[in-house]
């Protein structure tokens, strides 16, 4: 049966389009955050010269990159219990799987950001007799995330985008909330195009906000800074 | 009679199969400016990156004023503190300021205010000639400014050495001469200077000392009147030859009477 279009639909459920808007922003927000401190420290490891913390790294890397990240949040939703672990909260498990999945990318990214600093710069620190874990906060780390920023946006977004991912467990953010509102009313084509423009408005905004934050600190003289 | 700064006692060093420093022996007086020159890949930079331990000497010792820095009881940090490098590359800090790059040593190792620092910093930085650029990132710096910063940043840590690898190798030849004006201001300074270069005119003009380094070992060495005028072995004659002929007709420093044995720069119209 072909039901006519209504958007009227979309201002009756605004506030339930919200609720959910607001759930995808904290999961996202959050995940992105502890995936980019966990970026840093696993990215660190990726570059020890210690094979036992290179390797074990390594392994997450490759573990979290190659696998299904809907398997990853069932793992740690439904197989956890399995080994006694339980996590009450799907929201709760949802984030964990998240965190981890995006710590895994954000290293990768780190990791080339390191790559892009010449080892000189680290000599230089060094020589004046500042300690390894001295050259690396006050040279390396704000030089890779700056170098980084590019791939660093492209990987906040996805993750906002594959948050939706986490309705597969019940939990309600924007996705789960859209397809339960268009359940009840029928109104499949609003309702969806409605979500899918308040998850670009996040997108977009995330991007637009660290295009600000690049040029805001580029480094002048350097490559991508704007020139006089 | 005074203590060396620095000494150096057989000192090794390979690369794999690649026997880089074969046991070489020096001292370094205060004050003196001693300068290390040889062909490429002759180990003169594995030797001053051996004394910054930024290359770690498989046998032999270093004594900086008299410490083993290979001792367990040696903060090597505490040694670099004073002895630190000028590197032919200039290695600035990219995402720092011509200031906040001599500052940030000062804040981090010497724990200085900030403040404190940054005035430090300035004066530095006026040794060098360069106050107008103290908030000019490296990349908007030319390499011969750069390579001044490098020197002000060292200069600023107030080290009793400054070692220098190729500080002027890596610059347009214009830009060379405000880089080794600074380094003589230094060196008349007082400055404990060890010095790698090709620029030999800076070598005849400031060095106490000059050596001769080739395939890992001290050929030749001696005041800069012994070894360019005179020199006895026979590498460093060929040595001489060829980087006189290279460098000669562009480096006002060296004089007629610069020439090995009266058959260097002139046997060719
Ligand atoms: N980190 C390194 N790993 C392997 N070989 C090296 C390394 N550094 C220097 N070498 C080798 O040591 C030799 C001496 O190099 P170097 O000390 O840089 O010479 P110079 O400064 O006199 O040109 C060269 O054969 C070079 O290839
Ligand atoms: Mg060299």
């Amino acid at each position: 049966m072909v039901m006519t279009i209504d958007w009227t639909i979309i201002p009756d459920y605004l506030p339930v389009f919200f609720k959910g808007l607001e759930t995808t922003l904290l999961i996202s927000a959050i995940s992105i955050l502890i995936g980019f401190v966990g970026g840093i420290l696993i990215g660190m490891c990726r570059i020890s010269r210690n094979p036992l913390v290179y390797g074990i790294s390594s392994v997450y890397v490759e573990a979290f990159r190659g696998t299904p990240l809907l398997i990853q949040i069932f793992l740690v939703y439904l197989g956890l219990p399995q080994l006694g672990i339980y996590i009450e909260s799907p929201l709760v498990a949802g984030l964990i799987a998240l965190s981890l999945n995006s710590a895994a990318y954000q290293s990768e990214i780190f990791r080339g950001g390191v790559q892009s600093i010449s080892v000189g710069q680290i000599e230089a620190a060094r020589s004046l007799g500042m300690t390894y874990n001295q050259a690396l906060f006050n040279v390396v780390i704000p030089q890779a995330i700056r170098n980084a920023l590019p791939p660093y946006t492209n990987e906040f977004i996805t993750m906002i985008k594959d948050s939706s991912l986490v309705m597969t467990i019940g939990v309600l953010e924007l996705t789960l909330r859209g397809k339960l509102i268009s359940a009840t009313t029928g109104q499949s084509i609003p309702v969806l195009l409605f979500v899918a423009v308040l998850y670009f408005t996040l997108t977009f905004s995330t991007s637009r906000i660290l295009r600000y934050v690049e040029k805001r600190f580029a480094i002048p003289g350097m490559i991508g800074s704007d020139q006089k | 009679m005074t203590e060396p700064i620095i000494e150096i006692i057989d000192l090794k060093k390979s690369f794999g199969d690649n026997h880089v420093l074969k046991g070489i022996s020096m001292k370094v007086f205060p004050q003196e400016v001693v300068t290390i020159i040889g062909a490429s890949g002759s180990g003169k930079s594995t030797l001053l990156r051996c004394l910054n331990h930024l290359n770690m000497p498989d046998g032999g010792k270093i004594l900086f004023q008299g410490h083993d820095i290979n001792d367990k009881d040696i903060d090597i940090n505490a040694v670099r503190t004073q002895m630190n490098m000028v590197f032919q590359s200039f290695n600035l800090f990219m995402h720092l300021t011509a200031k906040r790059n001599i500052a940030l040593a000062l804040i981090k190792v010497k724990k200085m205010g900030k403040a404190e620092a940054e005035q430090r910093a300035m004066e530095a930085l006026d040794k060098v000639g360069l106050s107008d650029k103290a908030d000019a990132y490296p990349g908007e710096l030319s390499g011969g400014q750069q390579q001044r910063v490098a020197i002000a940043r060292a200069m600023a840590m107030d080290p009793k050495v400054i070692l220098f690898d190729e500080p002027t190798s890596a610059l347009d030849p214009e830009l060379i001469g405000e880089v080794l004006d600074v380094m003589k201001k230094l060196a008349t300074s007082g400055m404990t200077m060890v010095v790698v270069t090709h620029e030999m005119g800076f070598a005849r003009e400031m060095a106490d000392k000059v050596i001769f380094m080739d395939q890992g070992v001290i050929a030749e060495q001696g005041t800069p009147e012994d070894l360019f005028v005179n020199p006895q072995n026979p590498r460093t004659k060929v040595f001489l030859r060829r980087i006189l002929k290279e460098v000669g007709a562009m480096d006002p420093g060296i004089p007629s009477d610069f020439v090995p044995n009266g058959n260097g720069v002139h046997d060719k119209p």
